[in-house]
């Protein structure tokens, strides 16, 4: 065990050391990716008007975007297989014991406005940004594992140091946070004698373009307000293609702010902009646009990221006869069987979504089981004789089941009524529900409501979504019992954050699914954390904490003038195939 | 006059106190907060949720909360905070207001010199097929949504093959200096939101003007006038036009606000870089004193207007005057 796990560390550490500095980004062959040639320029849509220009001073998708074009983490993923690489780092090392992380930074990096890149950026990024916990989109939670701060230290101009109090397998994963100019940000620095909260008021939307330097493929060139960012390439960029060319290919990547969807696809038809993520419910107008000739191709792909719907029943329920029902695993498992997932992903995703995992995405190579035989059969037959067995074959004269105290087996589904999906699947199941004698009541609110709902415990059934993510530990919050977004049971969750979860509370298999979280935090061996998420998987797929129902596939439309588009789906840091796009 | 317009100013302060009171009050009613959004967020722990609080104040009590924004307009003339862009209210909105600003004035005088002489026209042609014509027509524009012109147009401009389907400028010419193609290239899209938003005001005062002219056409002083022997034409626009015009001067006022909430939708659909989608995204997300700040100035235009109509009126209408 102890030797496999060194060996694991060893290879993952020379992996890092083979490359030099630049990094050739090659080996996306299957992807369609070849050499491009440098020039040209490529527009994008834009939700809203960035909040500030400086990425950990607010929260906001639309600076994301951005900042992932203007700024580089330490590692980042392999597009194709999402495996970390190095990024700003070179290589890296980790102690035996999973406790000391040592990144060597590559060398050569410069600024956009030609200062040299070192270890005095890094941890001053970290220290007043990533682990600071009044910047507002830092991360300080990571930093802080068994109660414990994380370190980090300089050890040289070019390599950083990381002290765990405790293994952190994901740890090396999470490092992807883009890294700050301490010549530009000095004066926000606590170090400096600024507060810690000052930081959020770094570069704002009116800051002078000059100021913004990051080490990614593009830089700032203009923002004009509600209208359009423009960045311009990156001269000191460290990457290059196979053969050895300058990336990004780009000259410049413009950003147009277009708030409506619809507008966007007007725009994108009309040719003002060039590539544009779109919906399954949009997918056959333009497929057929395509079809009949216009200028660009339609792509979908199998998605890792992004948020594949699910039902969920509230174990909590106000009414405590039908809380008794939601929160006995015999009645999500029956209901399971009136979830009409082919009809769903045909008539709601025109096809073009798959059945779900349990909590990781089936392209998640490294974590995924396939769950697909626990998800059942659409059996409504079956559904009605689960019921009875259960004690609930009493219906009253509209056909609809009695609680063991005679009142009506009746659910609010509540659902986000600003989406294409929502909508759509909350009648379908309303509609399936009610054959099987289960009432169903349709509350709509707004989609950007309905975690604050689930949060608050007054609901019975809800629609919602969360994002995948290829490690399991990222979403710990959501999955884990107790955690502070698994809202279907609330009662095992600590009276004060931070407390930990009351595991008394818990259900057996409940209970099982939190040691695995706690276990696989920590746990060194890549072998080991795949079995126990395993073993989580399968208790979901059985236990249905929610119920999933289909996986969304990926949908882009992009202009024929362009070549090596591979999907991107927004914001995730250390994902950005961006600087392969050329102009044919 | 000068006094009644002081007098008139002075009594705006304690109702605009009031408008203050009540938009904080309906703006606390609506369930969540600002930082509800946030939740779903992989990055924001309770604990970042638990400092944003207290950065942003949202810890206080809310008369504090209400009485700190007051206070800092009255001492120093500072509008509050947005709590999403992380910068002083005020210059935000000093940002987005010259678009919206150079939009209301155009549409507004557009409006104005084709639906007068429209509602002239019709209202002395009464019962001619033509005038009925143009009365349907303004029936339909009035009827038909602003936004659903705007998607109308947009898919017209894209059947043709045209690129102008939004905004105000092509994507090359937002961020360029001026010249004579980028003015070229505004009025080449400028012409999608002036029909509108402009048809849905055309139609408005067509119809105005249109009423007050025929219910002016038949009082005792255009009859004595035309017993006079005045000329047709002296009597239409002496005496009957001149009279008529005056409700929509009252009506000039009381359309200043639409330069804030007016044109919502169509600006979201449009894709125009004016106020109204700053402030719909701030009631959405509980940007509390942006909303506050742009439904206060709402406020205040609405009370300008109506005083600089009352004004105007009395400029134009002996029979209005004070002293």
């Amino acid at each position: 065990m102890f030797v496999s796990r060194t060996l694991a560390l060893v290879s993952l550490a020379l992996l890092g050391a083979a490359s030099a500095a630049p990094k050739k980004v090659s080996g996306y062959g299957a992807l369609g990716v070849v050499n491009g040639k440098a020039g040209g320029s490529y527009t994008l849509p834009l939700g809203d008007s960035p909040q500030s220009l400086f990425y950990y001073g607010v929260i906001d998708n639309n600076l994301g975007l951005i900042s992932q074009q203007l700024f580089d983490g330490l590692v980042e993923f392999n597009l194709a297989t999402y495996k970390i690489e190095p990024a700003l780092a070179e290589s890296w090392t980790i102690s035996p014991d999973g406790k000391v992380y040592t990144f060597k930074l590559r060398s050569g990096v410069k600024w956009s406005d030609g200062q040299a890149f070192n270890a005095d950026d890094v941890v001053f990024t970290y220290k007043n940004m990533i682990m600071n916990p009044e910047a507002r989109a830092g991360d300080p939670g990571n930093f802080k594992l068994g109660g414990q701060n994380v370190t980090i230290s300089k050890v040289d101009a070019m390599t950083v140091r990381f002290t765990l109090p405790q293994p952190a397998p994901a740890f090396l994963l999470q490092q992807r946070y883009f890294i700050m100019p301490q010549h530009k940000l000095a004066k926000y620095g606590q170090e400096n004698g600024a507060k810690p909260a000052d930081i959020n008021g770094a570069w704002p939307t009116n800051v002078a373009e000059s100021e913004v330097v990051g080490t990614g493929p593009f830089k700032l060139a203009t923002y004009t307000a509600g209208q359009k960012v423009t960045l311009t390439r990156n001269p000191n960029y460290w990457k290059v293609d196979a053969a050895g060319t300058k990336l990004p290919y780009l000259n410049s990547l413009d950003f147009l702010i277009i708030r409506d969807p619809q507008a966007q696809v007007a725009q994108f038809l009309a040719g003002n902009l060039d590539q544009l993520n779109i919906s399954g419910a949009q997918f056959p107008d333009l497929k057929q646009k395509e079809v009949a000739g216009a200028p660009f191709k339609v792509m979908r792909s199998t998605a890792l990221f992004g948020s594949p719907p699910f039902v969920a029943y509230n174990f909590d329920a106000k009414n405590a006869a039908l809380a008794k029902v939601l929160s006995d695993v015999r009645f999500r498992r029956a209901m399971q069987g009136a979830v009409n997932r082919e009809r769903i992903i045909d008539a709601v995703y025109n096809g073009l979504a798959s059945l779900p995992g349990h909590g990781v995405a089936p392209a998640n190579k490294a974590f995924y089981t396939n769950t697909t035989r626990q998800l059942g059969d659409f059996d409504l037959a079956a559904v009605g004789s689960a019921l009875d067995a259960m004690g609930l074959s009493k219906k009253n004269a509209a056909g609809v089941r009695l609680l063991p105290n005679g009142q009506p087996l009746e659910l609010d589904l509540t659902y986000g009524t600003d989406s294409a999906v929502y909508p759509p699947i909350a009648t379908i199941l309303q509609s399936d529900f009610a054959k099987v004698g289960v009432k169903v009541n349709l509350k709509g609110i707004l989609s950007s409501r309905l975690l604050a709902t689930g949060q608050s415990g007054d609901w019975e059934m809800i629609l919602h979504a969360f994002g995948d993510q290829p490690d399991p530990e990222l979403r710990r919050p959501i999955w884990q019992p107790g955690g502070s977004l698994y809202y279907w049971h609330r009662a095992p969750q600590p009276a004060k954050d931070g407390d930990p979860a009351n595991t008394a509370r818990m259900a057996a298999w409940e209970k099982e699914i939190y040691e695995i979280f706690n276990k696989a935090a920590v746990e060194p061996s890549a072998s080991a954390r795949k079995a126990l998420y395993t073993r989580w998987q399968l208790l979901f797929a059985q236990n249905l904490p929610v119920t999933p129902i289909a996986k969304p596939e990926n949908i882009g439309a992009v202009s024929n003038k362009y070549g090596n588009y591979m999907y991107n789906l927004g914001v995730i840091p250390g994902y950005n195939p961006v600087p392969l796009i050329y102009q044919k | 006059m000068l006094t009644y317009a002081l007098r008139r100013l002075l009594g705006m302060v304690p109702t605009l106190l009031l408008i203050s009171a009540v938009c904080f009050v309906v703006i606390q009613l609506q369930p969540g907060s600002f930082l509800d959004q946030f939740k779903e967020d992989p990055r924001v722990t309770p604990e970042s949720l638990q400092a944003m609080t207290r950065q942003l104040g949202l810890d206080q009590p809310l008369w504090a909360q209400y009485l700190h924004w007051v206070r800092g307009i009255v001492t120093e003339g500072d509008f509050g905070y947005s709590f999403a862009n992380g910068r002083p209210v005020g210059s935000l909105i000093w940002e987005r207001l010259g678009w919206t600003v150079f939009l209301a004035v155009l549409t507004l005088v557009v409006s104005w010199v084709v639906a007068v002489p429209l509602g002239i026209y019709t209202a002395i042609h009464r019962h001619r097929r033509r005038s009925t014509l143009l009365n349907l027509l303004g029936y339909i524009s009035l009827a038909t949504p602003d936004f659903l012109v705007a998607l109308l147009l947009i898919a017209l401009v894209l059947r043709t093959g045209g690129t102008n389907v939004g905004g105000l400028f092509s994507p090359d010419y937002i961020d360029a200096l001026w010249s004579g193609a980028r003015v070229l290239d505004l009025l080449s899209h400028l012409w999608i939101p002036m029909i509108a938003i402009g048809l849905e005001g055309v139609a408005g005062l067509m119809r105005q003007m249109r009423a007050s002219l025929l219910d002016v056409l038949h009082q005792d002083y255009v009859r004595t006038a035309q017993a006079k022997g005045l000329a047709g034409r002296r009597v239409l626009w002496g005496h009957a036009v001149r009279n008529a015009v005056n409700p929509l001067i009252s009506l000039a006022g009381l359309s200043l606000p639409s330069l804030i909430s007016g044109t919502i939708i169509a600006s979201i659909v449009l894709n125009l870089p004016t106020i109204g989608p700053f402030l719909y995204d701030s009631l959405l997300n509980k940007d509390q004193f942006v909303a506050m700040t742009l439904l206060m100035f709402s406020a205040l235009l609405l009370l300008l207007g109506n005083l600089l109509s009352d004004l105007a009126l009395a400029w134009a209408d002996p029979r209005v005057r004070f002293e």
